[in-house]
């Protein structure tokens, strides 16, 4: 027997270490494949979007589309040269050069001229206000749950809730939000609609409470989309609660603290990088919805910004354009064209920066935390 | 809360927690937080409420209408539309071969007006098959116009009879009676319809009679395709000849006055294989064109997403060195940040475009449906959707992977196995229930994702033709998720078609329901050593 007869030796051409190696380069390239795949539609958008947004000149961006709204664009030709303008270009230049506008021939493309700003604002606006209202309910259940409850069937029956809920369709919250809170929440005011389900006096002045709805508005677009992300939140501050080592907790009892101090003084702040940073997922969720604010925040389009109201109330029952929204409908009512497309792969680039510094916030600070926070 | 120093005397001992109504503050906070956590619950159940407020009421709604439509005499002038439209069709058909067959001679190199002449004696044949036609379309029209315009009058006094109580109700008699009431007497009126089936007959039979005809007729022509197009035609001419007994004996023994199940109601909806709005005859509500149409996308997008998602978990979590997967883990998470309207973008703007043009491609002419006419169709809306569901899928599973004990992977390389053999044979079987539920997941996702089929899978509403094999995946659908989207915006509110949309939500909610149960379920009953 010869050194060289080691039974552990490796056999390289043994046919079930080829099946293995092959069987290995499959699955890999299935995952680069996925890899590919995502790489592609981000490089298309991120080459094409970055065609409108940027500019070789200085300021190297293009203002006029992050500070303007949207516009018609009309495409002529003048004097042998191919014009292209947005709707209020084209009224100024018509004034300065005398021409008959309403007899002048263009192609006009809705939607493709001017900017994306009030989507751009709209965007933000609905995700701050989804979200304070998602993290306030959202950690005070999680508080709940991982401090307080035990494992009775009340606890559990919230759990399943709470996974179901995240089963919803996005559409099916868009309905819900529809039916509730345009349609039926109520709101306090001194001249109700005829068509409110239920009037409640409320003998202050003439002040009634009207269960008219809050119509397509900023607000029912906030509830709708708190509630969507609301099993995200949960889970996730859950999580984080419940990553807070045991001892912290006993050692504030220990000392004679009650339950809520310990909560507030020895749990909390630990726990709260780390809702904060996994919350920031259900944020881009929020932020790449459409179904949801369909009908019940985002009008398709609208000139004024969001604080160009009479009253301070009527902010939050204004409804908003929002960049998906946007994008759907430049990408479903309008056709494909060199003109069209600029203000489409803008949009779509805008929306897919925000998205992913939210996102990428989200892994940066979840990176923080753990080295910061180490027991 | 007092300060101690201040009160040496007090029991040191003493509870320093306030109360609020003679309940301890701890309990006062815990409760609070108790009510937070039920919000979970109650958006759940209001969630189920408000959809069931708006949609239940279809049934009835949709009971009435069913009611009138066979009560104003329109289900009468539908069953001989039907009929009229069967033979514009057959029309269509003998056009489209006329088509080919231009299309044929000026391939074979000759000029229009050539092929024109040539096909001379075939158009008198077209001409004499449609003139044949004109009269039954024109007794079809006269016979909608009156039956729509009995319902709609019908339907005016339904109205105004409904307001006037309403107002009398709250005590405006005056204005309740300014209201005018035209009475429409249904029973007298429909009689009117019914009177025309002599004529009905008779212009039946003198259609029967020129289909005979026109079957015997068939011009013979050299070319063999052509020849077989006119069989296919003689074929469906003799079936459509057959139809015609039956249609007379419907009609003949057709009574409005014969009551309509509220069982139909229902079954209109979950069965009905028409989804058929802004019809100037009868809007039919039927679920199935859209039901098959999700499951045909979600099955197309699982069949992509099940191997590939599955694939990346067991490679990262088994084959990729640490380094490799640190990489790779965190990008495939980022994609479900990827917006699904981005997605569809994608799709409108650049997917589907290549996949028709990928289908015209030389080395694939051999596939039997290609190349295909439409750039947007459930393969396309299928693709995207699978991208979006390999991030769900690929997490769980991996979790499912990496809850599998240690031990399982060193007891059977310590045995012999190769990698390979642990993976596929301990690794894969002992995570089988988490990668299951994974993929459950993923059929929810994909179910209930909205705007990617909106934008992408062609928005046609019909049953998808089973008869076209493989093709099926490159016809174009529209799904459940879709039509809410699309006719929520445009529908009038409480209407029958409001509320049909809702129904279509209240189908959704709870077939996620449904596979979110069974997803906990297999991991409940299967997880690792619970039996």
């Amino acid at each position: 027997m010869t050194f060289t007869d080691n039974s552990f030796q490796k056999k390289s051409k043994s046919l079930p270490r080829t099946i293995e190696q092959f069987s290995f380069w499959a699955f890999r390239l299935a995952t680069y494949l996925i890899l590919i795949a995502a790489s592609i539609i981000f490089g298309k958008i991120i080459y094409e979007g970055g065609k409108t947004v940027f500019r070789s000149e200085f300021p190297f961006i293009n203002v006029p589309f992050l500070t303007q709204a949207p516009q018609t664009l009309h495409v002529f030709e003048y004097k042998g040269e191919k014009m292209e303008m947005s709707d209020s270009e084209f009224r100024a230049w018509v004034t300065a050069q005398g021409i008959d506008g309403s007899t002048f021939k263009t192609t006009s493309y809705s939607y493709s001229g001017g900017g994306i700003m009030p989507a751009i604002i709209g965007t933000l606006l609905l995700i701050a206000g989804s979200m304070t209202i998602a993290l306030v309910l959202g950690i005070f259940s999680a508080v709940y749950l991982s401090e307080y409850s035990q494992d009775t069937k009340f606890i559990r029956l919230i759990r399943l809730s709470i996974v179901n809920l995240a089963g919803v369709p996005s559409i099916v919250f868009g309905l819900f939000g529809f039916s509730l809170f345009v349609l039926i929440a109520p709101i306090i005011t001194e001249t109700p609609k005829n068509d409110a389900l239920w009037v409640i006096p409320l003998f202050f002045g003439n002040y009634v409470l009207s269960f008219q709805g809050w119509g397509v508005s900023l607000l029912a677009g906030w509830f709708t989309l708190a509630f969507m992300v609301l099993p995200i939140i949960i889970t996730a501050s859950e999580e984080a609660l419940r990553a807070v080592p045991k001892g912290f907790r006993e050692g504030a009892l220990a000392l004679g603290a009650t339950k809520w101090l310990t909560i507030r003084t020895a749990v909390l702040p630990y726990a709260l990088p780390g809702i904060l940073t996994s919350s920031v997922l259900g944020i881009s969720r929020v932020a790449g919805e459409t179904a949801p604010i369909m009908f019940t925040a985002a009008f398709a389009i609208r000139d004024q910004l969001p604080w160009q109201v009479q009253h301070w109330q009527d902010f939050f029952f204004q409804g908003v354009m929002a960049l998906p929204y946007h994008i759907y409908v430049v990408s479903a009512k309008i056709p494909q064209n060199e003109y069209t497309s600029r203000m489409q792969y803008g949009t779509a680039f805008v929306f897919l920066v925000i998205v992913f510094i939210i996102a990428l916030t989200s892994i940066i600070l979840r990176n923080r935390a753990r080295a910061k926070y180490r027991w | 809360m007092s300060d101690p120093s201040t009160k040496p005397n007090d029991n040191p001992f003493r509870s320093r927690r306030w109360h609020l109504f003679g309940v301890d503050s701890d309990r006062v906070i815990r409760t609070f937080f108790a009510g937070n956590a039920l919000v979970a619950i109650i958006i759940l159940v209001l969630i189920t409420i408000f959809l069931f407020k708006e949609g239940w009421g279809f049934f009835p709604q949709n009971y009435q209408n069913l009611k009138l439509y066979r009560q104003t005499g329109v289900e009468f002038v539908d069953v001989l539309k039907r009929h009229e439209e069967d033979f514009s069709a057959l029309n269509r058909f003998l056009n489209n071969i006329r088509t080919q067959e231009v299309q044929r001679h000026k391939d074979a190199g000759e000029t229009l007006a050539e092929a024109n002449e040539r096909l001379k004696p075939f158009d008198l044949y077209l001409t004499a098959f449609e003139e044949g036609g004109y009269d039954i379309t024109d007794l079809v029209n006269e016979l909608k116009t009156t039956a729509t315009e009995l319902r709609s009058r019908y339907e005016i006094y339904l109205n105004q009879a409904q307001l006037r109580s309403n107002l009398e109700k709250a005590g405006r008699t005056k204005e309740a009676a300014a209201i005018e009431l035209v009475p429409v007497d249904l029973v007298d009126e429909v009689k009117s319809i019914q009177d025309n089936l002599p004529r009905v007959i008779s212009t039946l039979g003198a259609l029967a009679a020129h289909v005979n005809q026109m079957q015997q007729t068939i011009p013979r022509e050299a070319d063999t395709a052509m020849t077989a197009r006119l069989e296919k035609f003689r074929s469906l001419l003799i079936q459509y000849e057959a139809s015609f007994p039956a249609l007379q004996q419907t009609l003949r023994s057709w009574d409005p006055q014969k009551p309509v199940s509220a069982y139909h109601a229902v079954t209109s909806f979950i069965f009905g294989r028409e989804w058929v709005t802004n019809s100037y005859i009868q809007d039919w509500y039927g679920i199935l064109p859209l039901f098959t149409g999700s499951l045909l996308v979600a099955l197309i997008a699982l069949c992509f997403a099940v191997p590939f998602g599955v694939a990346a978990a067991v490679y990262v979590n088994q084959i990729a060195a640490s380094a490799e997967a640190k990489l790779i883990k965190p990008y495939i998470e980022f994609i479900s940040a990827l917006p699904s309207v981005v997605v569809g973008f994608f799709g409108v703007a650049v997917f589907g475009e290549f996949v028709r043009y990928s289908s015209q491609a030389e080395w694939l002419s051999w596939v039997p449906f290609f190349p295909i006419s439409e750039r947007l169709n459930a393969f396309t809306a299928g693709c995207l959707l699978a991208l979006m569901a390999i991030p769900t899928i690929f997490t769980l599973a991996e979790d499912a992977l990496n809850n599998v004990p240690r031990s399982f992977k060193e007891a059977s390389l310590a045995l012999g196995a190769n990698r390979l053999q642990t993976t596929i044979r301990i690794i894969i079987p002992s995570a089988l229930s988490g990668i299951i539920s994974a993929i459950l997941l993923g059929f929810g996702r994909v179910i209930g994702e909205t705007m990617v089929v909106l934008l992408c899978a062609g928005n046609r509403i019909s049953i998808p033709d089973f008869t076209q094999g493989v093709g099926i995946v490159f016809q174009p659908v529209h799904t459940m998720t879709g039509i809410i989207a699309q006719e929520m915006g445009e529908v009038v509110r409480e209407g029958l078609h409001y509320r049909a949309l809702f129904l279509v939500g209240i189908v959704l909610f709870f077939i996620s329901l449904l596979v979110n149960f069974l997803a906990q379920k297999i991991v409940r009953r299967y997880k690792l050593g619970s039996n």
